[in-house]
């Protein structure tokens, strides 16, 4: 009765596979190369494909292989599929040294014997597929062979390529033994050691590509010259007051500077700048407190070439800090405010890009120090020499702090925030002033700018400008850029200025200027100002100075 | 038990089973990544390989070797985990290798210098783009033959799927249109130009007729119902609606934007701006610039993870770190002295950024929250970027 049992079921069981398999189809072909020799034990695969309709693929539906069926063509290259159902599917084809044949089928169909032909597979440089086991190297295989070798000397013809190897010289570390071997790898006893070697690279460059790497090559390596040139066009109309001499006339400056920079170590830059310029100024007739034209404060000698900056500085700290030695314009360091800090881009009168406060009138030996760790958080000092006739250090020391934020205000952009604190013992007397400096945007082109400043000490040493020797100091101001502008790249802005000296002298000042971005390198802008002066206990007189500035800079 | 009986059962047992156990079996040894999520590729540019770092335990698990003067460009795996794909720049070929032996399996010729690619969601169709060609070429990945050359491109950088797959949308380096291309046909059905070139352009020949800088990608917000495309030459990003696939905003960003990308959360999106060595960040929602913050140089790609912004600046050896909640800088975390860095994929989790440091032939790892950094040397000769399958950074320059 068992043994009953056991034949009933084991013939059960294989009627069901029998039944199952009539649901199913069956599927078989041949593998062979492109010249019709079959290929024995070939890796054949068949894969369900989605349905037609189904959603797209989501993220990670289907590992590979999780419902592939898989089987190996035999010694004649023939492969058989048993128990397919019906569906669409890939049917693919694998051996060493061919490329993968692929294609779509469907169960049941016309047709269910495949005839797969593979392709040799070129991988130039590649080590040629060996045999499997059992298999020859036949006549075929050389015939393949020499089709991958032509098809090769095709790819070399057709494409633009350079025969010298590329190289890339690399700083490397390696190991030296007591007897001054070096070894590529530790092993005991060795001294580690650090040199530069040259490799060899297997990249394919065109002569194009060769070319411009060339040229950056030469261009990092070279010293760069940059050029600033402006003339500035201006005219003064009184508007109150006595009538003096500057009445109706005109003016123009012409600045020209010239800048190098090059890199002269690791992280460490020379910079220097030569400026000449030469005519008439507004400011050498009407004597406000400030400069109608910051321009001016370049103007020592007329037609005179002079040199403006010339420093060096190096970056430590993973470049955190950089230290600037020589000589020095620390407006360049400090109190850069984004709206208002540029007499060649922004507004032309030197109260709208300054603090008068700062006291700074001419460049000089000195030392800036910069931390910035970007966080939005930063820390500058600097001194240099404030009197260029001065024989030391110590009698002209001009010195300088500053702490730099950016904050976010709730509902508005970033805005830059710093306070400053200077001190300077130009004539033997010590002066010290703070201040403080703001570009808040409020839109995305539209910025506001503010500025305040208050000495301590009354000025006006010798060696104290006029300009520079404001006590109190306040402006403000808007600045437009990328939005509100006839072309894209234009800007414009509107200042006003207060600066009361100690004695009681008082000026107003009040400018607007539309910039136009004529090319990169060319820029023509337009300005409107008017001051009015009110000197403690004379009359106070007004001019309105229209004028223009061309700039070039490349 | 009988031998007879035995001999029945053994028999019952494999009729029923030696079909399935013939079909399915896995040649084991032969599987060198059993979970393709589960590791980094590497497009290694001039060893002309792909490589493969398996994630938990950094080691490379596999190399594929592609042929001598291939200079692949970008790496990327099929959405089914099936097919690894790249393009080789100086080969003008397409290579398919199987993502789990990691054996090349096809070579497909192409247009001129393949370079960025892309996948339709279902994994079907694999475009490739070849930007000296001004062309795409479409490749078949059931049957694994490029079935068509997409012509009427300029310059071709990337091309983005929209979430249906039934268009694409590709970016134009030598022009300032977005091209959409009807994915059945796969032909170029529209162009939408991103802005106006100003007036004034007339004015400076060497900056408008000299190399032309246009758009790199058009990127897709989380929902897949807008498009950002930045423009260099013109310094704009442009919204399409990609339901009537017009643009309706233009933001004006900083100069020289290289392209967009987008955070993770669908809040923001960052332009690097190598012009002026900034990064402008876009609110999504108001489509305003939200803050413009400072940065490096030869800015090369954008990363998101811990809730920052990770900015590579290439020849630097930088990557700067802004605050995604505050808008703020967070610092820069220094890779190292005299070296190159290409682009980074995050992984899956926005834990861990995984960069390309090419002159130093490493990978460097660097923890999203602690910026810890670890470096993997020896991956390959000059990697030139990384791709994780399913991370949201996934990207080339």
């Amino acid at each position: 009765m068992g043994r009953f049992r056991l034949v009933a079921a084991t013939v059960g069981a294989m009627l069901l596979g029998t039944v199952a398999s009539a649901q199913n189809s069956s599927l078989s072909g041949r593998v062979s190369n492109s010249q019709g020799g079959v290929i024995a034990n070939a890796d054949v695969t068949l894969r369900p494909l989605p349905a037609p309709g189904a959603p797209p693929m989501p993220n990670m539906p289907n590992m590979p292989g999780m419902a592939d069926k898989t089987t190996k063509s035999g010694a004649n290259g023939a492969f058989t599929f048993d128990q397919v159902a019906a569906g669409q599917y890939v049917l693919q084809a694998d051996a060493p040294g061919f490329e993968r044949s692929s294609q779509a089928i469907t169960v049941p169909g016309s047709t269910t014997t495949f005839a797969l032909n593979l392709d040799p597979l070129v991988v130039p440089g590649a080590e040629p597929a060996a045999p499997r086991a059992g298999e020859a190297v036949d006549t075929q295989a050389l015939l393949d062979r020499i089709k991958v070798l032509e098809q090769r000397l095709s790819d070399v013809e057709s494409g633009t390529v350079l025969s010298e190897p590329e190289t890339r010289v690399k700083r490397i570390e390696v190991y030296v033994d007591e007897n001054g071997n070096q070894h590529d790898d530790p092993i005991p006893g060795v001294k580690p050691q650090v040199t530069y070697q040259r490799e060899r690279v297997y990249r394919r460059q065109t002569i194009n590509e060769k070319i411009e790497a060339a040229l950056a090559d030469a261009e990092e390596h070279a010293v760069k010259l940059g050029v600033s040139a402006a003339i500035s066009p201006q005219f003064a109309r009184q508007t109150k007051g006595i009538t003096a001499a500057a009445n109706d006339h005109a003016y123009q400056l012409a600045s020209a500077d010239v800048f190098f920079t090059a890199g002269i170590a690791q992280h460490t830059l020379f910079y220097a700048d030569v400026v000449g310029l030469s005519g008439t100024p507004p400011d050498l007739e009407i004597s406000g407190l400030t400069l109608l034209n910051g321009y001016s404060a370049r103007l020592v000698r007329q037609n005179e070439i002079g040199l403006r900056e010339a420093w060096l500085r190096t970056e430590i700290f993973s470049q955190r800090l950089s230290l600037t030695a020589g000589r020095l314009d620390l407006t360049n360091f400090f109190d850069r405010n984004s709206a208002a800090n540029d007499e060649t881009t922004q507004f032309l009168s030197d109260a709208l890009v300054n603090n008068p406060v700062l006291g700074l009138a001419t460049n000089g030996s000195g030392f800036a120090a910069v931390f910035d760790p970007k966080i939005g958080l930063n820390f500058k000092f600097g001194f240099q020499q404030s009197n260029p006739d001065a024989t030391n250090l110590n009698d002209s020391l001009y010195s300088l702090a500053e702490v730099g934020y950016l904050a976010r205000l709730p509902g508005l952009g970033e805005g830059n925030y710093r306070v400053w604190y200077r001190d300077t013992n130009a004539s033997t007397v010590s002066s010290t002033a703070w201040g403080v400096s703001l570009d808040q945007k409020i839109a995305p082109s539209v910025t506001l700018f503010g500025r305040y400043g208050d000495g301590k000490v009354p000025s006006g040493g010798d060696s104290q400008t006029a300009f520079s020797a404001g006590q109190h100091f306040v402006s403000g101001g808007v600045g437009f850029q990328k939005g509100l502008v006839f072309n894209p790249m234009d800007s414009w802005g509107v200042g006003y200025s207060q600066t009361r000296l100690a004695a009681g002298d008082k000026e107003h000042l009040v400018e607007g200027y539309y910039n136009f971005q004529l090319s990169e390198k060319l820029r023509l802008s337009f300005h409107l100002s008017h001051a009015l002066e009110v000197p403690e206990g004379a009359e106070k007189y007004g001019f309105l100075v229209p004028g223009l500035r061309l700039q070039a800079t490349f | 038990m009988s031998n007879v009986r035995r001999f029945v059962m053994i028999a019952g047992a494999a009729a029923l089973l030696m079909p399935a156990l013939a079909d399915t079996r896995l040649r084991a040894a032969d599987v060198k990544v059993p979970d393709p999520t589960k590791v980094v590729m590497i497009v290694n540019r001039d060893s002309n390989e792909i490589a493969f770092m398996d994630i938990a335990s950094k080691k490379i698990v596999g190399k594929t070797f592609l042929g001598n003067n291939v200079n692949p460009h970008m790496v990327m795996m099929s959405p089914d985990g099936r097919y690894v794909v790249t393009g080789g720049t100086r080969a003008n070929k397409a290579y398919v290798i199987d993502s789990r032996t990691l054996e090349l399996v096809k070579v497909i010729n192409v247009d001129i210098a393949p370079e960025h690619l892309a996948f339709s969601p279902d994994s079907r169709w694999y475009y490739q783009g070849n930007p000296e060609g001004d062309s795409i070429s479409v490749i078949d990945m059931v049957s694994l033959t490029k079935v068509k050359t997409i012509p009427g491109l300029v310059e071709p950088l990337n091309t983005t799927f929209s979430t249906d797959g039934t268009k694409a949308y590709v970016g134009n380096y030598g022009a300032h249109w977005v091209g959409v291309i009807d994915v059945r046909r796969h032909e170029l059905s529209k162009k939408i130009p991103i802005g106006e070139v100003p007036g004034i352009a007339k004015l400076d020949p060497q900056k408008y007729l000299g190399e032309i800088k246009g758009i790199n990608i058009a990127a897709p917000t989380n929902d897949g119902r807008l498009l950002y495309a930045a423009d260099s030459d013109l310094g704009v990003v442009g919204v399409i609606d990609t339901r009537e696939d017009k643009v309706i905003k233009t933001i004006r960003v900083g100069k020289d934007p290289w392209r967009i990308y987008m955070n993770h959360d669908g809040k923001y999106a960052i332009t690097p701006n190598n012009g002026d060595e900034t990064i402008s960040i876009i609110d999504l929602q108001t489509n305003k610039v939200a803050a413009t913050l400072e940065a490096g140089p030869n800015m090369t790609g954008v990363n998101f993870a811990a809730g920052k912004a990770f900015v590579i600046s290439s020849t630097s050896g930088f990557v700067y770190v802004y605050d995604m909640k505050t808008l703020r800088p967070a610092g820069r975390i220094k890779i190292g002295t005299n070296v190159q860095l290409e682009t980074a994929t995050t992984d899956t989790a926005d834990e861990k950024l995984y960069l390309a440091d090419s002159t130093e032939n490493a990978v460097v790892i660097i923890n999203a929250k602690t910026e810890a950094v670890e470096k993997v040397f020896n991956v390959g000769l000059f990697p030139w970027g990384t791709h994780i399958m399913d991370s949201k950074d996934n990207y080339c320059h």
